[in-house]
């Protein structure tokens, strides 16, 4: 994350990430999106990622629930987030965090009341970090603890610095990714130094900080609007939790974007020969992968199968691929891909096994046929359930003559309206 | 794969779930968890098993889970067990010494200790070794030290001979050795007390099973007592379903959504609307301070059993270390506010913790006992070159495999 570079960057620019997604046209139930989207809180903390948010709101058309946080009161009245929260009063006085995650980590303890405040309520929090400075740094690893606590599924996208950043920056934002890994059910990390590979290589300082901070937003919106919009192929929370059950808390993200004819073919060739996914190799471990597609109205079905087929073929047998869709009206010609899975899965299953896909045959698409994701089916069929009455086939538990098995209002006589 | 040391395997045969973690010592102490299996419990009742077959099916899926999700091939396990039917012992064992104490004397000492009177049925499970005392003062490492008479502390487990036979023969008849056998409780102990709390200031951990309640108590002398209440959140449920008509499934739903171990006045007037699945059914309300009310009496109930035995025994005042709530139930909301209501103690929820690489998925109280298990499997196989009793050994001779 750059907090140098507020401007956007001039120079040529490699695959964009995408431009604001619009709301999508939600005629059928206009009272349901926002209560989903009330449930989303988007946080950035520090300098840089602040001012990332910040830029982003800017030009998104209908803006989740966003905050801002830092030590540094001027930065953050700058940063164009309309919510903002100033921590850490005593400890930095207002002021940057001068580079120190302890700096960051005080603040956010001293005033840890404010931001429980502020997450309460919500139940996923997209915090958004620049990892290796000092304020977010610190402040990430308790937002998202506190979060975690008050019960909230939390995500964070984090970015590590780039090479020339210094030993230093980056040994403290391997520090705060271990932290961070800790607190948060997945961890997204955009290592930027990986990122360079899209970059040309005369690209600006300026240019590569933009990127990286575009690279991010790309992924929080593309997971935000996965969930929260009223789209053709929604996800919920739960597919997201399926992602972090058997992860170690690190996902890999990885984003494309093209347009034009063949424009899921050439979307799917960049994603799996490109630097984000390390060639593909991430995929052939994953054991679940969650793909999100943003087209246009013109978005066909025979793409969607494309994507699809091309990303089931590179996982591993056994992998589990989650899709969702959503139709933006102005993305005529446009498609973006956006991959979040685990770089770290189980080890490979046995020969023979099935793909299991949440997805199994390709539907005509529209919004009035929304369809349910089918239930992963479990590995092997239930268990025949157990005997309605649960202790007949075990000898009572006695005690001083009583039988607890009969439920203690009833031995009380305590009265139960029901 | 290849790995310098074996991983251990700890299988976890609870009412609710059966557990099979798979971990690898360090070879310089610690441990790292490899991979963990799940399987939802069928034929497990109050921490007994009911329906052999069921059990056996349940034990293999959590085992295969394991061995795929490590990448290792399990042919041995050291078991978790709990049931009304075990109970915790304290014996004080002592000889005479002459001159330094020796390992011989220390060996003496602990079959001294060992040596208690069971029930007729009953058979050890393990013996949990505390501090020694020489010549009646409290002593760490009595080797060398000079003295007339030593005793050693020990916590004797022991349980019913015939249920304890039946789980190890459901988990035998699927080619799996068993490497020992535990009480839940200890091994839920084992990952969630700090050595702190178990050797200087004292503590009660309570495993808040779905069909048992175990405890165990620690004291500046080591375990001291230790016990199970055949009484879990089954009861819970069937508390809820019986109070409210409702089928045990949805009473399941509504405790884990709903549930309260406190009664609030605001939930006075705050009502819950409930819907039976299948067709005919109508829905009905109950009132959300009736539901809190069913749950704390009983849960209220349940830990006053406990501070009841406890107090009893004299352990309640040495506990300064407090008391550490595990398993499924200490996920319910307000237990630490009700557990401290009941015991007058400071009270905390356990979560695993001394194992490498648990995701935050893992690091929670229902997980204790399966990841402690790997804890202590680690500790007794250690231990195991120069012991070599317990109970596993004569079932394995009972059962003539």
């Amino acid at each position: 994350m750059n907090p140098q570079s507020p401007q956007p960057p001039q120079s040529p620019q490699p695959p964009l990430p995408p431009e604001p997604p619009a709301a999508p046209p939600a005629p059928e139930a206009p009272a349901a999106a926002p209560s989903v989207r009330s449930q989303i809180l988007v946080a950035a903390v520090g300098g840089g990622a602040c001012s990332t948010l910040g830029r982003a709101l800017a030009d998104w058309p209908s803006p989740p629930e966003a905050a801002a946080i830092n030590t540094d009161a001027r930065a953050l009245a700058q940063c164009g987030v309309p919510r903002t929260l100033v921590i850490g009063q005593k400890v930095a006085k207002g002021l940057g965090a001068g580079g120190d995650a302890d700096i960051g980590r005080m603040a956010a303890n001293e005033d840890a009341d404010s931001l429980r405040a502020l997450v309460s309520g919500h139940q996923l929090l997209l915090l958004l970090v620049g990892l290796g400075g000092g304020a977010g740094t610190g402040i990430a690893p308790v937002l998202a603890r506190i979060a975690s606590e008050e019960g909230l599924l939390v995500f964070a996208f984090a970015t590590l610095p780039f090479a020339f950043e210094g030993d230093n920056r980056a040994a403290q934002a391997k520090e705060g990714l271990e932290a961070l890994k800790a607190a948060c059910d997945a961890v997204i990390v955009l290592p930027n130094q990986h990122l360079a590979g899209l970059l040309p290589p005369d690209a600006s300082l300026p240019a590569s900080f933009a990127f990286a901070d575009r690279m991010m937003l790309a992924g929080v919106r593309g997971l935000w609007t996965l969930l929260a919009e009223n789209n053709m192929m929604n996800l919920d929370f739960s597919d997201v939790q399926t992602l972090v059950e058997y992860n170690d808390n690190l996902c890999v993200f990885g984003y494309s974007e093209t347009n034009g004819p063949g424009k899921a073919d050439k979307a799917l060739d960049a994603l799996l020969h490109g630097p984000m996914l390390d060639s593909g190799k991430v995929l052939a471990n994953a054991g679940a992968v969650l793909l999100n597609v943003i087209g246009g109205p013109d978005l066909a079905v025979a793409e969607l199968n494309t994507v699809r087929r091309g990303i089931a073929d590179v996982m591993r047998p056994g992998g589990n691929l989650t899709v969702g869709a959503a139709i933006l009206p102005d993305w005529h010609g446009r498609l973006a891909l956006t991959v979040l899975t685990a770089e770290r899965w189980m080890p490979l299953p046995a020969e023979g096994e099935n793909l299991t896909l949440s997805l199994q045959s390709p539907e005509p698409a529209t919004p009035s046929s929304r369809r349910k994701r089918s239930k992963k089916a479990p590995a092997t069929p239930p268990l025949p359930s157990p005997a309605p009455s649960p202790f007949k086939d075990t000898d009572p538990t006695l005690h001083d003559g009583e039988d607890l098995d009969i439920p203690t209002y009833l031995r009380q006589g305590k009265r139960i309206s029901g | 794969m290849r790995r310098r040391t074996e991983p251990i395997v700890s299988l976890e045969l609870g009412t609710s779930h059966v557990r099979a973690f798979v971990g690898e010592p360090g070879e310089h102490g610690g441990m790292t968890l490899l991979g963990m299996g799940e399987c939802e419990s069928v034929g497990i009742r109050k921490g007994e098993l009911v329906h052999f077959e069921s059990v056996a099916k349940c034990v293999q899926r959590a085992v295969e889970q394991a061995e795929e999700r490590a990448d290792v091939t399990i042919a041995e396990v050291h078991l978790a067990l709990s049931g009304a039917h075990i109970q915790g012992q304290h014996n004080l064992g002592s000889v005479s010494v002459e001159g330094a104490i020796d390992e011989d004397d220390l060996e003496r000492a602990r079959a001294a200790a060992r040596d208690v009177a069971l029930p007729q049925d009953h058979e050890v499970l393990h013996s949990v070794m505390g501090r020694c005392l020489v010549d009646g003062a409290l002593c760490t490492s009595p080797l060398n030290m000079v003295g007339r008479s030593l005793s050693q502390n020990v916590l004797v487990l022991h349980g019913n001979r015939a249920r304890m036979i039946n789980m190890a023969k459901a988990v035998k008849s699927l080619n799996l050795e068993i490497r020992g056998m535990a009480f839940g409780g200890l091994c839920a102990a084992m990952a969630t007390l700090t050595p702190e709390q178990r050797y200087e200031d004292g503590a009660l951990l309570i495993d808040l099973g779905a069909g048992t309640t175990d405890y165990i108590v620690w004291t500046a002398e080591g375990a001291s007592a230790a016990g199970v209440i055949g009484v879990g959140g089954d009861h819970v449920t069937n508390d809820i379903s019986h109070a409210f008509h409702l089928a045990t499934p949805l009473a399941e739903r509504i405790k884990l959504e709903h549930g309260d171990a406190l009664l609030h006045p605001i939930f006075r007037t705050r009502r819950l609307t409930v819907q039976e699945d299948g067709l005919g059914k109508t829905a009905r309300s109950i009132r959300l301070y009736d539901l809190h009310n069913v749950i704390s009496l009983r849960m209220e109930e349940t830990l006053g059993l406990i501070r009841a035995r406890l107090d009893r025994q004299k352990l309640l005042t040495q506990l300064k270390g407090g008391v550490v709530l595990t398993g499924g139930g200490a996920r319910m909301a307000n237990i630490l506010q009700l557990a401290e209501n009941v015991f007058g103690l400071p009270c905390a929820i356990g979560e695993p913790r001394g194992i490498d690489g648990l995701s935050k998925q893992l690091a929670r109280p229902e997980y204790a006992t399966g990841l402690g298990a790997l804890l202590y499997a680690e500790k007794t196989e250690r231990e195991q070159a120069s012991r070599s009793r317990g109970l596993w050994h004569k079932l394995v001779r009972l059962i003539g495999w």
